[in-house]
Parts: structure tokens; C-alpha cells; sequence
């Protein structure tokens, strides 16, 4: 048999096993299954400024967390029609994308990590501190979603839908990649002197990356409104926006696939890493530094190898 | 707000800003020791701070030695054990990865470190070591502070003044500073590379540990004390983030600033101000004070 | 369209269809003729770990006190425990894993606040009762939703309120000084503390601090301005012990007086602050009938220390906490008791919502109301001079009572 075909095949058969997941598993795993399909659409706007665009930002959480208070409360307004509340949020935080690539413009490494570290900071104390909006630290309560007459009123209904727009997010950032502007932002990441010289307008691109990534964290932060009830700025600080770039370095920085990979395994990793007490963090920072120095080309590494050695090259 | 409690806040405000600001200083230093010799950021800083608080709380308290002997024990175990993560960690990463990857590899450490302080049981309740200053106070004008503010104060100041002296007038300043303006170009002068960049993360970890033993006293241990690493940053992005004199007034004015927003603002504004200044020092003048020009990297 | 496009979209819509049929329950889960199963969750790890490891301790020799002595209306109890570090996301997956997976009657759970908040939804549309084991709990108690109970311990609004009663009947203080957090904890202390200061026409200056706040003279210095009559301390361990300490350096000789957020460990905050002399006016707020290993509330040190010898014997254990674990899971067995044996979770919260009983560890009775579903709301104060604790008399009483905006 070709690979294609088994690569189609093993497709195809995983789709039918996440569709057919709900009536299978209770609403706890499905939730499981909600909270991943959220990290990977976060991975995946971080792959897109930091794994495609080269631009070291450390703000992603910020994004994210505008995205769930703008949905949040659109949600509760005359608005709050499916998909709006989603978009909406998908907006907004692609605003703050665009505010913070246009400040970002001049920097480079380590300086813009430090300012957009300062950033997502300053914008989780916001969260907490603009009580008339946000909730404050007693947090935001989240209605539920109506997708036409219909209410979603728990993770299994909600579990379609994530699905569906996680899927169509993947699609999107694979046409991306192999896109003219996908080219043009890796170009970006690795000289920006050389991808001037070759017509690339480097300010647009490295804006479009802040923005997509701004987006898609939005987004996840809308598709997150979907089945969560409630949100508070204690999970929307650097820490989150660590867990996120950790997930595309361990599955390998630069890949969708990898992306993808990467938020799957932190996720479920965490999970059932739950209940092993105080060893968490032990585990996490050994495993990171385990990464950065024996498998910096992340997970998708040893597959991609395979991958070549069966044949035909691709670009994951 | 009346003029006199105004300047009664403003004195205070300085005072204390002072005190804590020296301690800043002292880790903005390590940070800048580390950035401007090997171009890594090292989030790290403020857990090995933490480890050596907890390191001297161990030594001081539960095995009962004296200060004379957990002081420079505690600098030597920090100091080797940041020596140990460079050479055994840094480097293999370096091998195989870009800037990203050491960044996430010092991310690394502060997790490690901070998980292993939870595991020992001491992180749980809020502790402190006693004082080896007694407990006198004096005021300067109408500003409070107690002798161990003082003796802060000076100790940090020695501190940075043997460091400076270090620097500038010994041979090992000079291969620090060689290593940090062209790294080919010392290694062709003789310079080792390898053991120049492993002594420079011990020499940072010993000043981490030098102003964890400052400040601990007036801080408490928790486990979660790893958090004054940001103010640590941001005294060392004012400063000019390759700049020692930077740094060092960087964390002076990291540390009035604390107080004067916390007297004349709000207290919860106090947490925000760190980072509103990272941001404006980034975006209006990146090289911070004393930076001189800005740099043009050749591609 | 694909084949696989269509199939695709018909198990989507099967899946949708039966995510979407409500659960044709003909009992209640977690009931059977000879069990009931309760879901108890709270830290048993990570740096919250002191507010609920021995409350959930506590609590699990309640339960098996109740077994051994015939359990209730002829059932056991079955508890399925779960660790959820304090952290939102913690008591989020803990409380969908005892629900979902677990199949639990009801839910005995949650030390702190600010992390059981976020459960209050999904509570309250799956119709679970719930009481909290020692978490304050004010935001998911109010507005009361019939299904959440808690504070068996204390609520934000009764500690922020009581305190005030307490400086103002006690010292005759007319204007105080109050230090809080800017965390939920804290809007809700001040919320109570305001209004009792309001109704008793006491000045009230408040400072709300960062718990990671390292330098307080800055908050120390405004709120000791007006010169107070009184130093009112809501705050965490590690920042009161900085307060405490601060305010004898700069001379403050008023009453000073710890409530029930700081005062965990008492030997601990007196090593923290240096000298003893900070202690010379200092008061601590209580819950209990007594002070820590006095002779009213001995027994349930006693129980613990027959149950569990060998934490007994470990520095740190029990932990200040731990009585409010056997209170709560008096008042859970107590309403399951009333409920009946004819067993649904809309009798045990119709229960729990009128329940009225004496502890034997608490100043006062747990009593929750229809309006009010946090059963205690009185406190005691015990004079702490850094070695020795007295206990005053009487206790001191919240009157702030929610109201619907």
C-alpha cells in the first residue's frame, strides 16, 4: 500500500474515534478532550509568531484571556448569537496583536520577550484590577452559548463544536504555512535582511504574525467559553503563556505538526500529572531542560526521520 | 493629601526605596553579569535566589550552625550548583539550539527548583531566619529605619563594589569583558571560553544568594519568593541591561518607585509598576540609561 | 461530498443528539439502598496544601465515627477523595471528575475561595448540593442558590464584619485601621467590614495589599496617618507577620488584631516577626469555643491523634484547620439524617437549607438560613502575648446580610 493511503486511512479512522468519543467516555474525559482541543488552537497561534515568524513574544496569555472576557461578555449581551461572542473575541485580541507588533516593530530577542513579558503582566493585573468589567478577582461567570434555539449545557454538547472549529483552525494553519505568506514569514525568522533584499515587506509580515497570533488565541478563548463557566485572571499570566510555548518546543518548534503534538502531549501530560502531588513542577522542569538539551527539534523530530526515510519529503 | 504627610511619605518612601533597592541592584547585576558576557536571559534568577534563602534557612535553622559558617557555605552551594547547571545543562543545549531554547532551559531550572523546595516541607509556612542584626531603629529626617536596613544597605553596597572593582581591574574582569564584546576575538586572545562562561554563572549565582541572605530577614521564605527576579529585570532593563552602573541605579529606582506609588497612588498598584516601567524604558529608550547608542547587530 | 465527509456528518449529529438527551434518571447517582457516596475534594498537595490537608483528614474520621456507629438511616458512607491544589482549574476538573466519573450523591469540598468559585455553575445546572469544607466561600454563597452551602469554618463577610464589632465593643475604638488583600477574600471582608462600621459609627480606613507584597510601610504609614484606635490585620501569614512587625518599628502600641486569614501558625508568626514585644497588645480572631489544644475542644485533638498516630507525631500536624473538618462533615451527616431514608439530593438540600445544630467546637451554633446558606457567622478572640493564649469572653457577631442588588 502507498503511505499516502495509510497516512489518509489512519486519518480518516482517527476522526471517526474522536467524533464517536462522547458516547463512549463520560463528560469528564470529554472535557479533558474540550480543554486540549483549546490548547492546540493556542499552540498553533504561537507557532505561527514564534515557530513560523521567528518573533521570541511572551504576551500569548494576554491574548488569550481578552479573548474569553470579550466572549464572555458579548455573550451575555443582545449580541450573544453563536458564533459572534467568538469572533468577537477572536477580534478584539487580534487588535491587541496589531497594538503590540507595532510596538514590538523595533525590538529584537531578548527585548521583546522582556517587553512582552511586561505586557502580559500589565495585562493580567488589568484582568484583576478592572473589577467594573472583568469581575476583578471574583472572576467572570459565563453563560451558556445558543447556537441557534439550542443551549450548549455541557461538555458533550459542547465537544461537536470545539471539534469542529479546532479542525477547521488546523486546516487554516496548514494552508498558511504552505502558503506565499507562510514562505515569506519563515524567510522573516531566519534573516530580515535577506528577506528585504528579496522583496518581502518585513514590517507587514511581522505584523500579520502578531496579529494571527492574537487572533487565534482570541478564538481559543471564544471556543473556551463553549464549555467553561467560568473565568478569573489567576490562570491568564506568564505561566500559561510558558505552558504554551513549552508545547510547541516540545513538539517541535517551526512544525504544525508539532504544534499540535506538543499540545496534546502537555495537556494530557498535565492531566495525569494531577494528582502526583508536589512532583509537578519537578517533573516539568526536568522535562524541559531534558528537551532544550538532548531533543531540541521537539517530538515531531524522530517522526519526521521516519517520515523521510519511508520516501517522499513533506513539509509538516 | 496635606503637604507635611506628602514629604513624610516622599522621605520614607525614598528611604525604604533605597534599602530594598540595593538589593535589586544586586540581582540586576547577576542578571547583567550573565547577559553581557553570554547573551542569555536568565529567568532563573529569582529561584536561585529563592535556594539560597532556603539553602541558609537549612543551615541556619535546622542544622543549628553558626552564621560564620552558613553565610560563605550558602554563597559556595549557590555559587556551584549555577556553575553545575551551566556546564551541564547550558552547554548541551547551547550545542543544539538557538536563544529560545536556553531561555526555556532556565525556565526549566525555576521550575526544578522551585518544585524541590516544595518537597522538602520548609516552603509551606511562611519562614525567617534570626536576625544578626539587632533589633534598633534610627530615623533620618522624618524616614524610618531599622540597623538591619542600614546593614543591608552597606553590605549591598560592598558587595557592588568589589564586584565593580573585580571587573574593571583584574585579569578575570578583563576576560569577562572581553568575552562579552567579541567572543571569537577573546578566544583567539587565549581566553577559555567554556570555563569563563561556567564561572560567570557561579559568580551570578553568588550574588543572587548575596542578596537572598540580605533580604531574607525582611522578607520571609516562601517558595514562591522567586517573584522579586521580575523587579530584578526590571532594574537591569533601566539600567541598559549591558550596563553594571546601570543596573545598579536601576534597582534604586526600581525600588523608591515601589514605594512611592504604594504611598501616593494605591498598595495594589504596587504590582503593575515593575512591569509599566519595562515596558516604557523598552518602547521609549531601549537602552535604558545608560546604554549609550543604540546597537546595530551586523546580520 | 466525500464518503468519509458524509459519515462524518452523521456521526457528528449522532454524537450531538446524545450529548443533548437529559439524563433519564430514575434515582439519584451515588445512592444505593446500603451506601451514600460523597465526592470530597481539597489540597492535598502544593503550596495551599496547610488549608485542607487536615480539614479532609478531619473529616474522613468523621465519617467513619458516623459508620462505625450505624452510618445514616442504615447507609454507609463512601467517600471518593480527590487533591485539587487551590487552583481554580484544580477544583474544576476535580468536582466534573466526582460528578461524572465518580457518580457522587453530593459534594463535601473545597478549602479555598477563590478556587471554588468557578465550580458554582456547574453546580448549580447539574442541581448537585455541595458544601465547602472549610473555604469561605462568599462569592459561590451569594446570591444563594439553594444548592451551595459553606463556611462552616467562617465567611469572608461574618470575619470582615464580627472583627468590627469586636474592636469597636472591646476597645471602644472609634476609628480603625483595616489591611486587606485585593483578592476575592478581600472585597468580600470589606464589604461586611464597612457596613458593620457604618452601622456602628466607626471610622474605617482601609489598605488593600498584594499577597506578594514585599515592602509594607508604604500601606502601614497611610493607614496609621489618622492615628486609629485600632490596627485591623485580614490579611495572609506572610504579610501580617511583615505588618505586625513593621507597626512595632514604628511605634504603633494600639490593639492589634490578627484575623482568621493570618493566624494559622501562631509559634511561626512570633519567630517570623523577632521579638515578642510586637505582641504586648495583640489579639487573634477564632472560630472556636477555645483556644488551640484547650479544654473545650481537646476531644477532637484527641480523635485525631487515636486515628492518625503517626501524623500526629510530625512537626506542622494537625494543622490549624483542622477541627473545621469534623464540622463539616457533622453538618453533612446531620442533614443527610434529616433528609430521611427516602434519599434524593432535593431532600438533602432542603435539609441542609434549614439545619440547626451545636458543634462542640465552634463559639456558636452552625445555623444556615433559606437567605443564608453560610452557617456560621460568629466569632472569639483570644489574647496572644507570644507565648500565652487567653481566651476572651463571648462572641462576637456579624449583622451584614446579603442583598439582591
Amino acid at each position: 500500500m502507498s503511505r499516502t493511503l495509510i497516512v489518509w486511512a489512519a486519518l480518516a479512522a482517527l476522526v471517526v474515534a474522536l467524533l464517536l468519543m462522547p458516547v463512549f467516555f463520560t463528560g469528564y474525559v470529554v472535557y479533558i478532550a474540550n480543554v486540549t482541543l483549546v490548547y492546540i488552537v493556542l499552540a498553533l497561534g504561537l507557532h505561527i509568531l514564534t515557530g513560523e515568524a521567528g518573533q521570541f513574544a511572551l504576551s500569548h496569555a494576554a491574548s488569550y484571556g481578552i479573548g474569553i472576557y470579550t466572549a464572555a461578555i458579548v455573550n451575555k449581551s443582545a449580541l450573544g448569537i453563536f458564533p459572534l461572542p467568538i469572533l468577537a473575541g477572536g477580534l478584539v485580541a487580534g487588535a491587541l496583536g496589531l497594538f503590540v507588533g507595532l510596538v514590538a516593530l523595533r525590538m529584537r530577542d531578548i527585548y521583546l520577550a522582556l517587553a512582552t513579558f511586561a505586557f502580559g503582566e500589565a495585562m493580567q493585573w488589568v484582568f484583576l484590577d478592572w473589577s467594573s468589567v472583568t469581575g476583578g478577582a471574583n472572576g467572570t461567570q459565563i453563560a451558556p452559548t445558543a447556537i441557534f434555539r439550542y443551549q450548549i449545557l455541557n461538555d458533550k454538547q459542547a465537544y461537536p463544536v470545539v471539534l469542529a472549529l479546532t479542525a477547521i483552525l488546523i486546516v487554516a494553519t496548514l494552508a498558511l504555512s504552505r502558503s506565499r505568506t507562510g514562505s515569506a514569514l519563515r524567510a522573516v525568522r531566519e534573516s530580515e535582511v535577506a528577506a528585504m533584499a528579496v522583496g518581502v515587506n518585513v514590517r507587514r509580515i511581522k505584523l500579520t504574525a502578531f496579529v494571527l497570533s492574537g487572533v487565534y488565541a482570541g478564538l481559543a478563548g471564544g471556543i473556551f467559553t463553549l464549555f467553561s463557566t467560568y473565568i478569573g485572571p489567576e490562570s491568564l499570566g506568564f505561566q500559561t503563556t510558558i505552558f504554551v510555548l513549552t508545547m510547541i518546543v516540545v513538539g517541535g518548534l517551526g512544525s504544525v505538526l508539532g504544534a499540535i503534538c506538543g499540545a496534546v502531549i502537555m495537556s494530557l501530560g498535565s492531566e495525569m500529572l494531577r494528582n502526583a502531588l508536589s512532583y509537578q513542577e519537578i517533573i516539568y522542569g526536568v522535562l524541559l531542560m531534558g528537551f532544550m538539551m538532548y531533543a531540541s527539534g521537539g517530538v515531531i523530530e524522530p517522526l519526521r526521520r521516519v517520515w523521510r526515510r519511508t520516501g517522499e519529503t513533506a513539509n509538516v | 493629601m496635606d503637604f507635611d504627610t506628602a514629604l513624610i511619605f516622599l522621605e520614607q518612601g525614598v528611604a525604604s526605596g533605597i534599602v530594598t533597592g540595593s538589593v535589586y541592584a544586586l540581582l540586576a547585576i547577576s542578571i547583567v553579569a550573565i547577559f553581557r558576557t553570554t547573551a542569555v536571559a536568565n529567568f532563573a534568577v529569582g529561584e536561585i535566589f529563592m535556594a539560597g534563602a532556603y539553602c541558609a534557612l537549612y543551615l541556619l535553622v535546622f542544622v543549628k550552625v553558626s552564621p560564620w559558617i552558613a553565610i560563605p557555605a550558602t554563597v559556595v552551594v549557590v555559587f556551584g550548583g549555577s556553575a553545575l547547571f551551566q556546564a551541564g545543562v547550558l552547554r548541551a543545549v547551547r550545542r543544539s539550539g538557538g536563544p529560545i531554547n536556553l531561555v526555556i532551559a532556565t525556565l526549566g531550572l525555576s521550575y526544578l527548583l522551585k518544585g524541590v523546595v516544595r518537597q522538602t516541607g520548609f516552603g509551606e509556612t511562611p519562614r525567617s531566619f534570626p536576625s544578626l542584626v539587632p533589633n534598633h531603629s534610627l530615623t533620618i529626617g522624618s524616614a524610618f529605619l531599622t540597623w538591619l536596613d542600614l546593614a543591608i544597605l552597606t553590605a549591598a553596597m560592598l558587595i557592588m563594589v568589589g564586584f565593580f572593582l573585580m571587573f574593571n581591574y583584574t585579569r578575570l574582569g578583563r576576560a569577562m569583558r572581553a568575552l562579552g564584546m567579541n567572543q571569537r576575538a577573546a578566544q583567539l586572545v587565549g581566553v577559555d571560553i567554556g570555563r569563563m562562561n561556567t564561572l560567570i554563572w557561579g559568580l551570578s549565582g553568588a550574588l543572587s544568594a548575596a542578596a537572598a541572605l540580605l533580604i531574607a530577614p525582611k522578607l520571609l521564605l516562601t517558595a514562591d519568593m522567586g517573584t522579586v527576579g521580575t523587579m530584578g529585570f526590571a532594574a537591569a532593563i533601566i539600567g541598559g541591561f549591558s550596563s553594571f552602573p546601570g543596573a545598579v541605579i536601576g534597582g534604586f529606582v526600581i525600588g523608591i518607585a515601589e514605594n512611592l506609588v504604594g504611598l501616593f497612588i494605591a498598595a495594589h498598584a504596587i504590582a503593575v509598576t515593575p512591569f509599566v516601567m519595562i515596558i516604557l524604558v523598552l518602547v521609549l529608550r531601549p537602552q535604558g540609561i545608560f546604554g549609550g547608542a543604540q546597537e546595530i547587530k551586523k546580520v | 461530498m466525500t464518503v468519509r465527509n458524509r459519515w462524518g456528518l452523521l456521526a457528528a449529529m449522532a454524537v450531538t443528539l446524545a450529548g443533548a438527551m437529559p439524563a433519564a434518571a430514575q434515582s439519584d447517582p451515588g445512592v444505593t439502598p446500603t451506601t451514600i457516596k460523597i465526592g470530597v475534594f481539597g489540597p492535598l498537595s502544593g503550596p495551599n496544601m496547610a488549608y485542607g490537608f487536615d480539614v479532609i483528614k478531619a473529616a474522613q474520621m468523621w465519617y467513619d465515627k458516623t459508620n462505625q456507629e450505624g452510618g445514616v438511616n442504615g447507609r454507609k458512607i463512601e467517600l471518593v477523595i480527590e487533591d485539587d491544589r487551590c487552583t481554580p482549574d484544580g477544583v474544576i476538573a476535580a468536582v466534573k471528575k466526582l460528578v461524572e466519573q465518580d457518580q457522587v450523591f453530593m459534594l463535601n469540598g473545597g478549602s479555598c475561595s477563590a478556587a471554588v468559585l468557578p465550580a458554582k455553575e456547574y453546580v448549580v445546572r447539574n442541581q448537585i448540593p455541595w458544601l465547602t469544607l472549610n473555604a469561605s466561600a462568599d462569592g459561590a454563597l451569594y446570591p444563594p442558590t439553594g444548592y451551595i452551602f459553606g463556611s462552616t469554618s467562617i465567611s469572608m463577610h461574618a470575619a470582615g464584619g464580627s472583627v468590627i464589632d469586636f474592636s469597636a465593643k472591646n476597645f471602644g475604638a472609634k476609628k480603625i485601621a483595616f489591611i486587606n488583600h485585593d483578592d476575592a477574600y478581600g472585597s468580600w471582608n470589606h464589604e461586611a467590614a464597612a457596613y458593620v462600621a457604618d452601622d456602628e459609627k466607626v471610622e474605617l480606613t482601609a489598605q488593600s495589599i498584594q499577597p506578594s507584597v514585599t515592602d509594607v510601610t508604604a500601606p502601614l504609614l497611610k493607614v496609621l496617618a489618622g492615628k486609629p484606635d485600632a490596627l485591623v490585620i485580614m490579611t495572609y501569614a506572610r504579610p501580617a507577620a511583615l505588618i505586625v512587625k513593621r507597626a512595632y518599628e514604628l511605634g504603633f502600641d494600639k490593639p492589634i488584631i490578627l484575623t482568621q486569614t493570618g493566624s494559622a501558625n501562631l509559634d511561626q508568626l512570633v519567630e517570623n516577626v523577632g521579638t515578642k514585644d510586637a505582641f504586648k497588645n495583640f489579639y487573634v480572631q477564632d472560630v472556636m469555643a477555645d483556644v488551640i489544644g484547650g479544654p473545650k475542644i481537646k476531644w477532637v485533638y484527641d480523635m485525631y491523634k487515636t486515628y492518625y498516630p503517626d501524623l500526629a507525631a510530625q512537626p506542622d500536624h494537625p494543622g490549624a484547620y483542622m477541627p473545621y473538618g469534623v464540622v463539616t462533615a457533622q453538618a453533612v451527616v446531620n442533614a443527610l439524617k434529616l433528609a430521611g431514608p427516602d434519599l434524593t439530593r432535593e431532600k438533602a438540600r432542603l435539609a441542609m437549607s434549614t439545619l440547626k445544630f451545636d458543634t462542640g467546637i465552634l463559639g456558636g451554633p452552625i445555623e444556615f438560613r433559606p437567605n443564608d446558606p453560610a452557617g456560621n457567622r460568629r466569632t472569639t478572640y483570644e489574647k496572644f502575648d507570644g507565648t500565652n493564649h487567653t481566651m476572651l469572653p463571648g462572641a462576637y457577631e456579624s449583622t451584614w446580610v446579603y442583598k439582591a442588588p
